[in-house]
């Protein structure tokens, strides 16, 4: 790694005073000599900076300011996250897997479990894309300052099937595709110390928009909290991923589905895909095909089959259509039960 | 499907305890010692700028296995390299230095965590415990025990990473089944495959305890 | 020579005696296993203690007074000659005490293709090392390295090996080219020529070369079946990654290495550098792994050796995992074209093989053996090429050649089997002329209650599950440039020595186990120093050689021991030598047991502080040998079940039954941790590991261990077993290695379950949900 100084902020205040820079700006050609940038447990900063990706002067550790590990709940606003829980304290929290059950799968999921007692919630929605082009120093990417994306006619397996430009990288964070699906709402305290309550479908920035950063923060903003309405009554939720292993794995794909029921029929529902797009992708069309349906295996193949509609796969990833279809069909009629004869996905709760 | 309508309730879930960060860490970087007249006023100045570290090597104090011990580290180096090379706690492994196989897991503060993507200087007052520090007067823990009993070594360099996080498990669940010793070590890669008997040597620790 | 009575055959099925003539000084018969006390019993590893605690230093591990850490600049394009390199400001930069630049390329094969103008070796793949820096720390080694600057006339570059057999494709080798075989046991023909970027084609192994005449024999077949199959590149991944510390300049050389040969180690030192042998110190005490990656000294070994001589500090020089997988070794690839002849009856009348693979820059590709041995085939013939690629060079890999070669050939014959409507395990019934391997089946089929395979993909519902099986050949290698030093002192200490290494396999336990059997003692009561070439030579860890070649001397070496302590226990007890026994660590006059007097206490009527013996071995009994290969093989049969999610391509493996023998076993438990090791090695193989080189811009894109898919405790599914013992009055121990044998069925059984389970014949690897849902027709 380069050398940096390292500053511990105890305050929201002091941390954006010392920061002046994102990791994303870090690995842009024009980067800040002397970018400081936030660090929290910094599982995808120090890959990055191992990488030699990424050189920041400074590492400012938002690790310990208090409070931004606490959970809270109120009525009216629902369910706070603080940006620094750790993927273990979601999965650990008890009211977590009774009314956020995908959230609580999709943390559950991720990473390894050492990874998951460090990493934090907030880190994992802002951790840069795991295209592995974008993630080899040897190459300079679209992403990275060039005009060349090579995924787009190379390895691109693990690439986007739908909603991409020119660079075909997928967003790496599952927590985003369960937060996603429940109208999570990132709350941002910008520079002066202003609170912005973005809702997560606008959180994140598709490369078409800006092929620099994957979010909508700016130098010095910090994300303070995740935010989740209140569930609806009879709102059940479940979330299917499948990577090449069932140990640790990216996902190949995978799918959060949230959903109001009265009895077997379907009020509202989101459905939300993961390793699809550079973005958590929202189907509109799996989401009309179940809406006001009765939820059975007949319209929960309909929903598969609508996503898929618009998928257009590179020449690596035509596997991912059939994938989708099947854990989008299995997520859907798995709300409020487990799978049955299907390979067992699911992990024990409890982690440790 | 609703909570309990109690009155808003805060809970700390962050799985590693804050406590005083950095009260053992060195005062000054480098080169920033202070001297002759005048030097209060200028503390005072820069009392906020001083609490910047490094870049070069700073003094810190890191308590391991019961000891506190003194350090001089630059913070880019790693928890790992810190124990490894400064206080030759050679027991903790590094596989791929980029947090993808648990070898150099430790605990902190009682915590599973990656000492390869975790900064020395970062670790504060908290405890770190490595596998050197298992063994009570010498006598060995059921997991250390038990993987001796079951042959689960072979080359052992993912050993100590599978006991740390191994002996965490039985401690937090006395009785798990194999499917719970499965997840617990879903991150830990061993390229020998010795896994069908450390878990059996988990499992039988556990009736063991 | 005298003439001794050997246990001979497998208890339970025709163990009988048999007559060898070997030579006097090897020590009398060692009954079968259920008479011994140490040997074929569960013995706790000697280091168990000291890797459970953390305190097994391994050579990563290593950190002596002065030591500087050391770091290559690697090429970062795949194909050029260097123009120029500038090391001014690398050299300038605080911290640093040494920089090399390398003048030639030790691994891979004709490495001296150099730039006329600059001297400077060609780049041949992304990654090859072109400098190397010392510094006092890695940091500032890695500051260093990024400093050096280094520019290149880029050349055209192939890294498919599709691409590259293509006439047009750019030559990664102007001229023919040649590469020494290592000790891993790949198999290598000399002086093959060159077309293009293919090399071959190799039509021999230690076997020999074709049988018969293949046209004959397809025209007597009434089923003639040609497929063809391809396998991945896979890397070792050692958890260990390749590296050293070398300390050049105090008095003799002394390298720690983290090594399957400390001889071979020292030996490519000692050339290297132009030293005698007697300079030079390689240091191995315990090793994070291998696979058959760490024989030689490699590119890096002889930097750090640069580094060390020209700072005068020691230097430690580890590779990092990305450089471990572009540059440390791999399988290499295969596309293996076969076509097999035969009867109605199942007998085969011919079996032809034309193969292809790419170990990068080097050779190695081959994957004969196996079709050439296994089956008795009279019309046999193979054409087998190497292809060269802009890619790191491969290496020994666990049964090199033949994981590859099973899994064609195991696939071809279940086929046939199918075709002949017979039960896969009749077909090989009735092909097959190995004992131990029908053993192996009866065995098998018992615990599996196997029964003939149901229609494959009659499974109702979108998981289909499946049953599978396939066999295993590995020569039965002998390394006899083995020797070791057993010492007993006057306390009673005993102490083995043999510059052998043990690379997690439990070569130390095994030989405190023949020396305690020996010597009357427990296991635990022997120390065991190795993994120095101080002491007497011992053979690389590779091949599966090592228990058959090294526990031999040992046995010799505690013999001739036991025989002088029996010469002074007879004085002691005033009786004759002959009248001595030796159990329990005493020793006792057979006609008055009550005259008898303990190991500890006879040590310490040594007239010296201690009594040494030095040991090597004979040839095998029974005038063993073609080259280097003992006679009979190393046979195994596995067995596997699997399921398969249709609608997502997910394949399990449910179970493995895994049938194997490895002569006389010496530690049950190490030899079952071995064979689960190459079960979820060829597991992963078989559905997950594969090496994805970038056509474009021919990089790797996954070196590193997330990308790269390695199996964790979910890919390891139930492993059972059976474990087969066999006797062969071989050697004074008869005990052979398991490394190989494991390893190489695996991934065949579990392409047969998943053909059973879908229908669908899985011929390329890994098969992952993408292959199995392009098979199934759903992409």
């Amino acid at each position: 790694m380069n050398k940096f100084s390292w500053y511990e902020a105890t305050s929201k205040v002091e941390a954006q005073r010392e920061a002046n820079s994102t990791v994303s700006e870090t690995i842009q050609p024009d980067a800040d000599p002397e970018a400081a940038v936030f660090k929290a447990s910094g599982i995808d900063l120090l890959d990055l900076m191992k990488e030699g990706l990424s050189k920041p002067a400074k590492l400012v550790s938002i690790r310990n300011i208090p409070g931004m590990d606490e959970v809270s709940y109120n009525k009216e606003k629902g369910l706070r996250l603080g940006a620094n829980v750790t993927l273990a304290g979601i999965t650990a929290n008890p009211q977590i897997k009774k009314n956020y059950l995908a959230l609580h799968q999709a943390a559950s999921h991720a990473a390894t479990p050492p990874i998951r007692n460090m990493a934090t919630l907030a880190g994992n929605l802002v951790q840069r894309t795991h295209c592995w082009y974008f993630r080899s120093k040897e190459l300079v990417c679209f992403r990275k300052g060039s005009s060349t994306c090579f995924a787009h006619v190379g390895e691109n397996e693990n690439h986007a099937i739908m909603s991409y430009g020119y660079c075909v990288s997928i967003h790496s964070s599952s927590l985003a595709i369960a937060l996603t699906a429940f109208d999570a709402i990132v709350e941002i305290t910008d520079k002066n110390g202003k609170i912005k309550l973005v809702p997560m479908k606008e959180f994140f920035v598709l490369p078409s928009v800006d092929r620099t950063r994957e979010t909508i923060l700016k130098p010095a903003e910090l994300i303070t909290a995740v935010i989740l309405p209140e569930p609806k009554t009879h709102t059940v939720s479940y979330y299917i991923k499948m990577g090449s292993r069932r140990s640790q794995d990216w996902p190949m794909a995978e799918v959060a589905v949230v959903a109001g029921l009265s009895g077997e029929k379907c009020k509202t529902a989101n459905v939300v895909l993961g390793a699809a797009a550079p973005v958590p992708f929202i189907s509109k069309a799996a989401i009309d095909a179940i809406t006001g349906k009765t939820i059975n295996e007949t319209t929960a193949t309909a929903a598969g089959e609508a996503a898929m509609q618009i998928a257009v796969p590179l020449s690596k990833n035509g596997y991912k259509i059939p994938v989708f279809k099947t854990i989008i069909k299995r997520a859907i009629l798995s709300l409020g039960k487990p799978p049955e004869n299907v390979i067992d996905w699911a992990l024990p709760d409890r982690i440790h | 499907m609703k909570y309990k309508r109690k009155k808003p309730k805060t809970e700390k879930t962050g799985r590693i305890s804050r406590r005083g960060f950095l009260k053992g860490a060195g005062i000054t970087a480098a080169g920033t010692v202070l001297a002759g007249s005048g030097v209060l006023k200028l503390q005072a100045q820069t009392e906020e700028k001083d609490k910047t570290l490094g870049p070069d090597a700073v003094n810190i104090k890191i308590k391991v296995n019961g000891h506190v011990r003194q350090l001089s580290i630059e913070p880019r180096t790693t928890l790992a390299d810190a124990l490894r090379k400064e206080l030759q706690l050679t027991g903790v492994k590094v596989g791929c230095n980029r947090g993808a196989c648990s070898a150099c897991t430790v605990w902190i503060d009682g915590i599973p965590v990656l000492s390869c993507m975790t900064l020395a200087v970062e670790v504060g007052d908290k405890e770190v415990t490595t596998i050197e520090g298992l063994a009570k007067d010498d006598r060995l823990n059921p997991v250390q025990e038990a993987f001796m009993e079951h042959d689960a070594t072979q080359c052992g360099f993912c050993t100590s990473g599978m006991i740390m996080t191994a002996t965490h498990l039985l401690e937090h669940n006395p009785s798990p089944t194999e499917k719970d010793v499965k997840v617990a070590l879903s991150g830990n890669f061993c390229r020998c495959g010795t896994h069908p008997k450390v878990f059996d040597a988990i499992l039988d620790a556990a009736r063991k305890m | 020579m005298k003439k001794v009575k050997l246990p001979y055959g497998i208890p339970d099925y025709n163990l009988t005696e048999i007559v060898r003539e070997i030579p006097n000084a090897e020590p009398p018969a060692l009954p079968v296993n259920s008479k011994l006390k140490v040997i074929g019993k569960r013995v706790k590893r000697t280091d168990a203690l000291a890797k459970v605690t953390g305190t097994a230093v391994f050579t990563a591990d290593v950190y002596l007074p002065g030591m500087l850490y050391g770091k290559m600049f690697r090429a970062d394009i795949p194909h050029a000659r260097i123009k120029s390199i500038d090391v001014s400001a690398a050299k300038a930069h605080p911290g640093v005490f040494a920089i090399h630049i390398f003048k030639e390329m030790i691994e891979g094969a004709n490495p001296k293709e150099n730039n006329k103008k600059s001297g400077y070796p060609e780049v041949k793949y992304a990654g090859q090392p072109i400098v190397g820096v010392a510094a006092i720390s890695m940091d500032i080694a890695e500051e260093a390295v990024n400093l050096i600057r280094v520019e290149y006339e880029p050349l055209e570059f192939v890294v498919d090996m599709d691409d590259a057999r293509k006439p047009e494709a750019p030559l990664v080798y102007q001229t023919n080219v040649n590469q020494e075989t290592s000790s891993g046991g790949e198999d290598i023909e000399e002086g093959l020529k060159s077309r293009g970027n293919v090399r071959g084609p190799a039509t021999k192994s230690f076997y020999g070369g074709p049988r018969g005449n293949l046209k004959k024999g397809f025209a007597e077949a009434d089923v003639i079946i040609e497929r063809t199959y391809r396998t991945q590149v896979q890397t070792h991944c050692p958890l260990e990654t390749h590296g050293v510390v070398v300390d050049y300049n105090r008095g003799n050389v002394t390298i720690y290495a983290s090594t399957q040969s400390t001889k071979g180690t020292r030996n490519d030192f000692a050339k290297t550098f132009d030293l005698p042998k007697s300079k030079v110190r390689v240091i191995s005490e315990f090793i994070g792994g291998g696979f058959g990656a760490k024989h030689t000294l490699g590119n890096f070994g002889v930097m750090a050796g640069h580094l060390s001589k020209q700072s005068g500090r020691p230097v430690k020089l580890m590779l990092d995992r990305k450089e471990e997988h572009v540059s440390a070794g791999n399988r290499p690839n295969s596309l293996q074209l076969m076509k097999v002849g035969a009867k109605k009856d199942g007998t085969l009348t011919a079996l032809k093989l034309l193969s292809y693979g790419t170990a990068g820059v080097g050779l190695g590709s081959g994957v004969g053996n196996i079709a050439q041995a296994m089956y008795e085939c009279p019309n046999f013939k193979m054409d087998q090429y190497d292809v060269f690629t802009n890619a790191g060079p491969g290496a020994a890999f666990r049964a090199p050649g033949n994981v590859q070669g099973a899994f064609a050939l195991e696939q071809l014959i279940d086929e046939l089997a199918e075709r002949l409507d017979v039960d896969p395990l009749q077909l090989r019934e009735k092909i097959d002329k190995s004992t131990i391997r029908k053993v192996q089946r009866e065995r098998g089929t018992q615990l599996m209650n196997w029964k003939k395979p149901k229609k494959a993909g009659s499974d109702p519902g979108p998981v289909k599950k499946g049953i599978g099986v396939a066999q295993a050949h590995w020569p039965r290698f002998v390394n006899l440039d083995s020797t070791v030093e057993v010492r007993v002192m006057q306390d009673g200490a005993v102490e083995v020595r043999s510059a052998v290494q043990d690379i997690g396999t439990g070569t130390k336990t095994v030989l405190a186990q023949v020396v305690a059997e020996e010597l009357g003692l427990k296991s635990a009561d022997i120390t065991v120093l190795i993994g120095d070439t101080l002491f007497p030579i011992g053979p690389p860890s590779g091949g599966s050689v090592v228990t058959g070649s090294i526990t031999p001397p040992a046995r010799n070496a505690a013999h001739k021991v036991k025989t002088k302590l029996i010469d002074l226990a007879a004085g002691e007890l005033d009786t004759k030598a002959e009248n001595i026994v030796v159990e329990n660590s005493w020793f006792i006059s057979k006609s008055d047991r009550s005259k008898k007097i303990s190991f500890k206490n006879l040590a310490g009527k040594l007239r010296v502080e201690q009594i040494t013996e030095t040991a090597s071995r004979s040839d095998d009994y029974g005038g063993f040998m073609i080259g280097t290969v003992g006679y009979e093989e190393l046979g195994a049969v596995q067995f596997a079940e699997v399921s398969v999610d249709t609608e997502t391509g997910f394949v399990k493996v449910d179970r493995i039954m895994a049938v194997h023998s490895c002569g006389r076993p010496i530690n049950i438990s190490q030899i079952e941790s071995q064979i689960n090791g190459g079960v979820i090695m060829g597991i992963a193989y078989a559905l997950y590991e594969d090496r994805v080189m970038d056509k474009n811009t021919g990089h790797q894109m996954n070196p590193n261990l997330d990308q790269y898919k390695m199996p964790f405790s979910f890919e390891v599914p139930e492993i059972q077993i059976e474990l087969i013992e066999e006797y062969g009055a071989r050697s004074s121990t008869d005990a052979t290695g398991i490394g190989e044998p494991a390893n190489i069925a695996t991934a065949a059984a579990v392409a047969n379950a998943v053909y059973n389970a879908i229908g669908v014949r899985m011929t390329e690897i890994p098969i992952t949900p993408a292959r199995i849902l392009a098979a199934l027709g759903k992409i």
